[in-house]
């Protein structure tokens, strides 16, 4: 019934008109379902239908914020009016353009998945999958979660957008026992329309982990790194993302600080905050402030172009917001962030990026750690292989692997394999696709 | 919104097992005072409830937020757990608990929801205005209060209801020598606005606490004698060994306590307790199943006593709920959570301990690490540290980081202070719990220690 948060939305921004006030009005109704595993088999399932409303108002060039559920908006209003005075004053501009370019992010058929209580059923096909491959392995964790949603965006400029979106997120867990510990490898698959093969995904770990189980001789120094997307998905994450956010720039916290129009990476790479890509599961029409979604480029033939910025930021910064307003859910106001990161090079095949003597990293450990300001890293590496002559080995117990991300960035080599990875960072959700990519410039080193 | 003993008697007609209806009505304020302004301000509040069904072995859970579709809600719920049940073997159970009747409203002087927004405000910024700006280059002041107003209705009786306040108070700062270092404390509790008095202490602990890091060296590594001071050694428990003392993951073969309960796990003179009824921030009357909230005496003088348990974790591993259900809130069901977990103090003087070490580490607060439960592992960042040489503290140390192995460093300690102190966080285990951990100072006769990871 989004009938009912068009109605909320629009009685909200009644209420801040009819006071002579500007203000946005944001709101959310989710529904979503998650099924858990454990032990080899599905756990428990739960789901949730949410509704609320975000009201940020703007009184004497001061911003207040309140939230409430549908049917309390005056008290919202209220809320936000008390609060916008004891803010700062900021020059804050509510965006009026309503083209908003057609991006699909919606699938009818996780509707049904949620509304015929169709999650066991894929869930079970995660552990099947994962059952198949060896009779010693067993999916210990992982599940899945499902959801559909409507967002709401209408501001006192007569602004009024409204878009539907889905996402499905699955991921299982694996593993071997041994004597001490177990062998573990993870697999995942996100997607916001319902084409993941679930089935595969359990394959795909079980197969990890069946390849782990001889293990290969230490590796230490400086030798070529092949790492996963979900892999350097974690790395970007934490040690590169938030150096490219307007807020971090301009209070300093960036290595990119006054480097626009610089090369900063290899003249391949291609990155890119682009909500606009159909079916990328950080896109959307719109961002939660109600500015239109653009491709942002950040990095284009390894010359630094932008940062990202939401209104507030902007209005800072005296920049244009590049639609990267994203709250973590209605009782929260928008924050910078980035949407659908894009990573994309050259495109080998990725055979060829194997190295003659190197390492495969499947995942890492402790990317949290990462600076974010030098993009200094040294994590944990788990399934770790060891490679030789282009070739798999056995895994490696105990490596780390430490560097440096913007310096990594000179001289990446990517893969042609773009899949969507996702990162939950604090309240955050970070969205990137990315291939499998090798770095040149790490150092590898025993635990 | 309908009767929940309605809604449930319908879905013990159509064949559940168990059911539970739990209501709640939050309100939230929160304020964040970045480098002299008002970074983010916020208030408001929601209400919602979640209906949990126990049908054969198969659980469903839906939460709504929409108090007018609880019933529909419900229908999911059921047909959820039916799904569940057809694919699932494990069998599952409720261990018994007594059934409750209560109305219960913490204690607390003043009512946050009663206080002005501009006292709130003043507060943040008395205490920004009392941080020494000379060696700082930024601050953080934190404000933050919840009300939730609870109703936990069971298909086997029991009514509770409670209201829970809570208050904290944050400070992050940061300063700039050749490094870039941060310092962090925070202050709150179960209870009011008198909580936020506390935040007064906490300025001066934080900016010495910056003041050294500027100053200090990178540490030594090896293997070290290692002092962790209350707050450090409250996390150390929490993380390390209070995770693997949850129910939930016992049950399910993923903590290293498992099958270990009567034996020795710690060094005479152990004693950690996770406790509810402890004025700390993660006090509750009641948990989120309604069964009462209990001390739970986990390490008994070393020896492995009690586990951190729900009510389907207790049937699991045939022990009796001990209140160890919690939810972050309507929207999901409740884990096996920790509450206030202390490692109790012992009756040597902090500066004995320092006299036992030769050469060794002292640590303090933790600034985040990571542990492995079903190993029994794991790894810890200190915000601040000192080299000890001959039984005395010689220099401040930056970038502190200890891992090793949960059992053997907790038999590994030989020395316990008489002082005690305990501190507030947020623990997170795919939902955010309000927790206190606490304790006094504890000697580690032997930890890896090296330069932060
Ligand atoms: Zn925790």
């Amino acid at each position: 019934m989004s009938d009912q948060i068009v109605e909320s939305v629009k009685t909200a921004i009644e209420e801040i008109d009819k006071r002579g006030l500007k203000g946005d009005v944001y709101a959310l109704k989710e529904k979503a379902i998650g099924h858990s595993i454990k032990k080899g088999e599905l756990s428990e399932s739960s789901g949730y239908d949410d509704i609320g409303l975000g009201i940020r108002v703007i009184k004497d060039d001061k911003i207040g914020f309140g939230y409430c559920v549908p049917g309390k908006e005056e008290k919202g209003v209220k809320h936000a009016i008390e609060l916008s005075d004891f803010s700062e004053r900021l020059d804050l501009e509510l965006p009026s353009e309503k083209d908003t370019p057609g991006v699909e992010v919606y699938d009818e058929k996780v509707r049904d998945v949620i509304e015929d209580s169709e999650g066991a059923e894929l869930t079970q096909k995660m552990i099947d999958g994962s059952s198949s491959v060896a009779d010693d392995i067993t999916p210990t964790r992982g599940g899945l979660n499902v959801s559909m949603g409507t967002r709401v965006i209408g501001n006192t400029e007569g602004l009024f957008l409204k878009e539907k979106g889905s996402s499905i997120f699955g991921s299982v867990t694996v593993s071997i026992p041994q004597e001490e510990t177990s062998l573990q490898a993870t697999e995942i698959g996100v997607d916001c329309k319902l084409d993941l093969d679930f089935e595969e995904i359990g394959g795909k770990a079980a197969n990890k982990v069946d390849s782990i189980r001889s293990s290969s001789e230490r590796l230490s120094g400086d030798h070529p790194v092949v790492i996963s997307p979900y892999a350097i998905t974690q790395l970007i994450g934490f040690g590169l993302i938030p150096a490219i956010n307007g807020e971090n720039v301009r209070k300093g916290k960036s290595v990119y600080q006054g480097k626009i129009g610089e090369k900063v990476a290899s003249e391949d790479l291609l990155m890119k905050d682009d909500p606009t890509v159909d079916w990328g599961v950080g896109s959307g029409a719109f961002d939660d402030e109600g500015v239109i979604s653009k491709d942002t480029p950040i990095i284009s033939d390894g010359i630094l172009k932008n940062f990202i910025y939401d209104l507030k930021e902007s209005a800072k910064d005296e920049k244009e917001s590049t639609g990267n307003g994203v709250r973590s859910g209605f009782k929260s106001l928008p924050e910078t962030t980035h949407r659908n990161i894009v990573l994309e090079g050259e495109g080998k095949d990725r055979d060829d990026l194997m190295p003659d003597k190197g390492i495969y990293v499947d995942n890492v450990l402790g990317a949290h750690t990462a600076n974010p300001v030098s993009g200094d890293f040294s994590v944990v590496t788990n399934p770790v292989w060891r490679v030789e002559d282009g070739e798999r080995k056995g895994r490696i117990d105990g490596l780390m692997i430490s560097g440096n991300l913007p310096e990594i960035l000179k001289s990446i080599e990517l893969a042609d394999d773009r899949k969507k990875c996702f990162l939950q960072i604090g309240s955050r959700r970070l969205i990137i696709e990315t291939p499998t990519v090798r770095l040149n410039d790490v150092t590898i080193s025993g635990k | 919104m309908i009767d929940p003993n309605r809604l449930m008697e319908d879905l013990l007609d159509k064949g559940a097992e168990y059911c539970d209806i739990r209501k709640e009505e939050w309100d939230r304020m929160s304020v964040t005072l970045k480098d002299g302004e008002i970074d983010k301000i916020s208030q408001g509040g929601e209400e919602g409830a979640i209906v949990r069904v126990l049908y054969k072995n198969g659980w469903g859970c839906v939460g709504t937020s929409n108090l007018d579709d609880i019933k529909e809600a419900s229908e999911r719920a059921l047909s959820m757990a039916k799904s569940s049940d057809e694919f699932k073997n494990e069998e599952t159970g409720l261990a018994e608990t007594e059934i409750q009747k209560d109305d219960v409203k913490m204690p607390m002087d003043e009512n946050p929801l009663d206080v002005d927004t501009e006292e709130k405000i003043s507060l943040v910024r008395d205490l920004e205005d009392k941080i020494n700006r000379d060696f700082v280059s930024s601050t953080e002041v934190r404000y933050g209060e919840t009300v939730v107003e609870k109703e936990i209705t069971t298909s086997e009786g029991t009514q509770v209801m409670m209201e829970i306040p809570r208050v904290i108070t944050y400070l992050i700062i940061t300063g700039e020598s050749d490094t870039i270092q941060r310092a962090t404390e925070g202050a709150g509790g179960t209870g009011g606005y008198e909580l936020t008095e506390k935040a007064y202490e906490k300025v001066d602990v934080v900016t010495e606490r910056l003041k050294k890091l500027l100053e200090a060296d990178t540490p030594p590594s090896g293997s070290l004698p290692l002092i962790m001071d209350p707050s450090l050694a409250g996390v150390f428990v929490h993380e390390a060994f209070g995770h693997a003392a949850e129910g939930d993951l016992l049950s399910s073969g993923n903590s290293c306590l498992k099958g270990k309960l009567g034996e020795k796990v710690a060094a005479d003179g152990v004693n950690i307790k996770d406790d509810p009824t402890f004025k700390g921030y993660g006090q509750f009357p009641y948990d989120d199943e309604g069964t009462k909230a209990k001390n739970r005496v986990l390490v008994k003088d070393g020896v492995l006593n009690d586990f951190i348990l729900d009510r389907e974790s207790a049937w699991k591993l045939d022990m009796e709920p001990n209140g160890g259900a919690r939810a972050e809130d309507f929207r999901v069901k409740p884990l096996v959570r920790m509450s206030n977990t202390i490692i109790e103090p012992g009756d040597l003087k902090f500066e004995e301990l320092i006299e036992k070490v030769d050469k060794g580490i002292y640590a303090k607060s933790s600034s985040g690490g990571q542990v492995s439960t079903a190993e029994g592992t794991f790894q810890f960042n200190a915000q601040e540290g000192y080299l000890i040489e001959d039984g005395e503290i010689v220099k401040p140390l930056r970038d502190v980081s200890f891992n090793g192995f949960t059992l053997e460093t907790l038999q590994n300690i030989t020395g316990i202070s008489d002082d005690f102190e305990a501190g507030i966080g947020h623990c997170g285990k795919g939902q955010t719990a309000s927790v206190s951990h606490g304790g006094p100072h504890m000697l580690i006769s032997d930890v890896t220690v090296g330069g932060r990871e």
